[in-house]
């Protein structure tokens, strides 16, 4: 009897425990109540130092597996600089950083340097440090403007405002081309207008060559579209769009026109077969063939293709809807570090971010196939003969200067690309859809996701 | 989302032994309390597995339930949302068209590995070999070793355009029927059902081999005797005989089918256009891409909701009579 005694109680225990546990789930009101808020004017009005730490600190960095190659090299180059410094990093898996990242920044904990991917989700909740006052410090204020808009936010839209992130480089878009195809069909200059192009195009397919390898089982077929929006809408309504500005709308003239032109270069057998079943790797491997003339692609894909097409292949920006117009591209950051708010080491965080603009830190990120962040004065990075990224930095130097920089449409909001982008421009190629209904669509979907 | 694995055999007969065993211990009164105790100690003896169950499937369940009411986007402040998540989940057109999809998926998910599943363990039965019989059963059963998200990376390179299933048309001289199986409207969705047809054949054929196992071979021995054919005998015993068997096979295929995930994701993503979005993928994108964790939520829950309507009358319809 006495041991029944002995278990009673203790069972009793287990099952409010047990219960207390389960009670607290559904009593606890709304989730992510608990969470405070970390005030981002802290940061503000806390003394900051420029100074490189005089004891050993360790500071940890978050960004994606992808991007390991030039942050381990960015990490080496700096420490190498700073001795008392030490970096450590941890890298996500590239397709889950976008689902991990938000976690990472609002953990209690977070990393010291933090892959930004949405500025003004981040400022939001409050999980960035302002950064004004350190830019004010390192003089960041001289980069030219276009290389850091789109980190700044101001009242939950990113584009104008405080700064929040600073890149370890750009990404970069426009059109490669096989040089011995475009000598075939007669290419002796970059077409200066979409009108050019065109008529280039509809040489290459009566050569049975493909025109332009697009691939749009991942949303490939965004990129021409996007190409052509650049100049025809303007690269500060895109940007404006893309940051989420009230009421910018992407339903407009010039678009439908963009989308249109994609419609008829698709109509007109430009496009490979399958167009919607290609992916991004089939795509190289089409482009590395010899059997093409043009690749709406980027950056990434320069050191590929210098191993499939070694010397023979070059890099031009889209040509502007008309001879003489708006170019533009494409063109964000590598990655764009941010401090979170509740990061312990602010200031050796800041000093890598100030790294970031150096020349050792420019030359790191050219040899890994980026644009580098930093003002026209500084010197060039070298880059080794007969390779394409020469004409890959040549195209985004001219684009810089043209003030053409836009972000891509695809980061509008988290779900357009899955939701959006990427099955409507499968239908507009599929022929399901028509360029009206494309932006609409695409419009309606942005409008719903933003509540407006 | 517990249930996304598709692959969660249904544990609804757990408990049905202990109220004949306890009504047929008749005791005294002073035996009850000793009773008792014991029973009480068969719970703490399962007490880790119900802690672990509690923890990992029943609190996972009820803050999905919870989150389903609210707006959240997975770190800030939660807004209630009253209906509004579960409203939209019947009215946008995208999500109501995931489910139909995920429908029409039994049919290659369930449907056809079953019935493939019965014809080939019925002529797997006959091979007397012992070796070859060996080598059938395990051939069949490969598919089921490879995880799905894998299977599904490898045929998205047989049904790309220049894949192994369009060089094997050309070669039998079909090459007018060459596409990109995956990127086109009409063919994405049965392409993507018989990977998951591959996927599942062989788990159910190994099932219904077990259960043909089963059946007395003296019965079709008689059946034979008596002038039956192959045909006959398929329908007359084995058919009758595996009926738990093939219920267990649908259950978990329909399962798979409904809740189906990893093929769709590494496959097609949904597309193209919105040709095979599905509950499962919707559910993920949802929360982990959009960040609109009430409204995945919300989702997951109609998809619960909707795999245990669809399974309880199979359930009723397969039990041994």
């Amino acid at each position: 009897m006495s041991r029944q005694h002995l278990v009673r109680p203790a069972r009793a225990a287990v099952a409010i425990a047990a219960f207390a546990s389960l009670a607290t789930v559904t009593a606890c009101g709304a989730p992510g109540a608990s969470s405070e808020p970390a005030a981002t004017t802290a940061a503000t009005s806390a003394a900051i130092s420029t100074q490189a730490p005089t004891s050993p600190v360790t500071i940890t960095l978050y960004d994606g597996q992808g991007l390991k190659g030039v942050d381990d090299a960015l990490i080496a180059a700096f420490t190498k600089k700073y001795p008392n410094v030490t970096v450590k990093a941890t890298y996500d898996p590239d397709n889950v950083t976008t689902q991990n990242q938000p976690r990472q920044l609002a953990a209690a904990e977070p990393p010291d340097l933090i892959r930004v991917i949405s500025v003004s989700s981040g400022v939001k909740n409050g999980l960035l440090t302002n950064l004004d006052p350190y830019a004010a410090a390192y003089g960041w204020d001289k980069l030219p403007a276009s290389q850091l808009a789109q980190f700044r936010a101001k009242d939950g839209v990113a584009g104008s405002g405080n700064l929040y992130a600073k890149p370890t480089g750009f990404t970069m878009t426009g059109l490669y081309y096989d040089k011995a195809n475009a000598a075939k069909i007669g290419m002796t200059n970059p077409p200066a207008s979409v009108e050019e192009l065109t008529a280039l195009m509809a040489k290459a397919k009566s050569a049975g060559l493909v025109p332009m390898v697009v691939h749009n089982k991942e949303g490939g077929g965004v990129f021409p579209f996007q190409l052509l929006l650049n100049s025809m809408l303007g690269p500060d309504k895109v940007a404006a769009w893309v940051f989420n500005a009230p009421d910018a709308t992407i339903d407009t003239p010039e678009a439908v026109k963009a989308a249109q032109q994609v419609a008829d270069w698709n109509k007109a057998g430009y496009f490979p077969d399958g167009v919607n079943g290609l992916d991004a790797n089939a795509a190289d491997a089409l482009f590395a063939s010899g059997k093409a003339v043009f690749f709406p692609w980027g950056n990434w894909d320069a050191a590929n293709i210098d191993k499939t097409l070694p010397g023979k292949a070059g890099f031009i920006p889209m040509p502007p809807a008309t001879a003489g117009g708006q170019v533009g591209a494409m063109s964000d950051a590598a990655t764009a570090f941010g401090i979170p708010a509740k990061a312990k080491n602010k200031d050796a965080a800041a000093l890598f971010l100030d790294f970031l603009s150096s020349d050792e830190a420019r030359q790191i990120a050219v040899d890994n196939g980026f644009m580098p962040s930093g003002t026209d004065d500084q010197a060039a990075p070298t880059i080794p003969a007969g390779s394409v990224k020469t004409d890959v930095v040549a195209a985004f130097k001219a684009v810089s200067a043209a003030g053409g920089q836009t972000p891509f449409v695809q980061n509008a909001t988290a779900g357009i690309s899955n939701q959006a982008w990427n099955p409507e421009t499968q239908l507009l190629l599929g022929g399901k859809s028509d360029p009206q209904k494309y932006v609409a669509n695409i419009q309606a979907k942005y409008a719903s996701e933003l509540g407006r | 989302m517990t249930s996304l694995d598709g692959m969660t055999a249904p544990a609804a007969q757990a408990g049905a032994v202990t109220p004949a065993r306890r009504s047929s211990r008749r005791a005294g009164a002073g035996a009850s309390a000793a009773r008792r105790r014991a029973r009480w100690a068969g719970w703490l003896f399962a007490l880790p597995a119900l802690v672990m169950y509690a923890v990992f499937e029943l609190y996972p369940v009820l803050t999905a339930v919870q989150y389903s009411f609210y707006d959240w986007d997975g770190i800030g402040v939660a807004t209630p949302a009253g209906l509004q998540n579960y409203v939209r989940v019947f009215t946008e057109p995208q999500l109501v068209a995931s489910i139909w999809h995920s429908f029409a998926l039994i049919l290659f998910f369930s449907l056809l590995p079953v019935t493939l599943g019965l014809v080939v363990a019925s002529i797997t039965r006959e091979i007397r070999s012992q070796f070859a019989g060996g080598v059938a059963r395990t051939l069949m059963f490969l598919p089921q070793i490879i995880p799905g998200a894998a299977s599904a990376i490898a045929w998205t390179w047989m049904y790309s355009p220049d894949g192994a299933v369009n060089q094997l048309l050309s070669a039998v001289g079909l090459g007018a029927l060459r596409t990109a199986w995956l990127g086109d409207f009409t063919w994405a969705l049965p392409a993507v059902g018989i990977i998951g047809t591959w996927l599942a054949t062989g788990l159910c054929t190994l099932l219904l081999l077990a259960g043909i196992g089963k059946i007395d071979a003296s019965i079709y021995e008689a059946a034979q005797i008596d002038g039956a054919n192959r045909i006959q005998q398929f329908f007359a015993i084995t058919l009758p005989g595996l009926r738990s068997e093939i219920g267990v096979c649908i259950t978990i295929t329909v399962i798979a089918a409904l809740a189906s995930f990893d093929v769709v994701f590494m496959s097609t993503q949904g597309g193209p256009g919105y040709a095979t979005t599905v509950p499962g993928v919707q559910v993920y994108q949802l929360a982990f891409t959009e960040n609109r964790v009430g409204q995945s939520s919300a989702l997951a829950v109609v998809l619960s909701l909707l795999v245990l309507a669809v399974i309880l009358p199979l359930q009723r319809l397969f039990r041994e009579r």
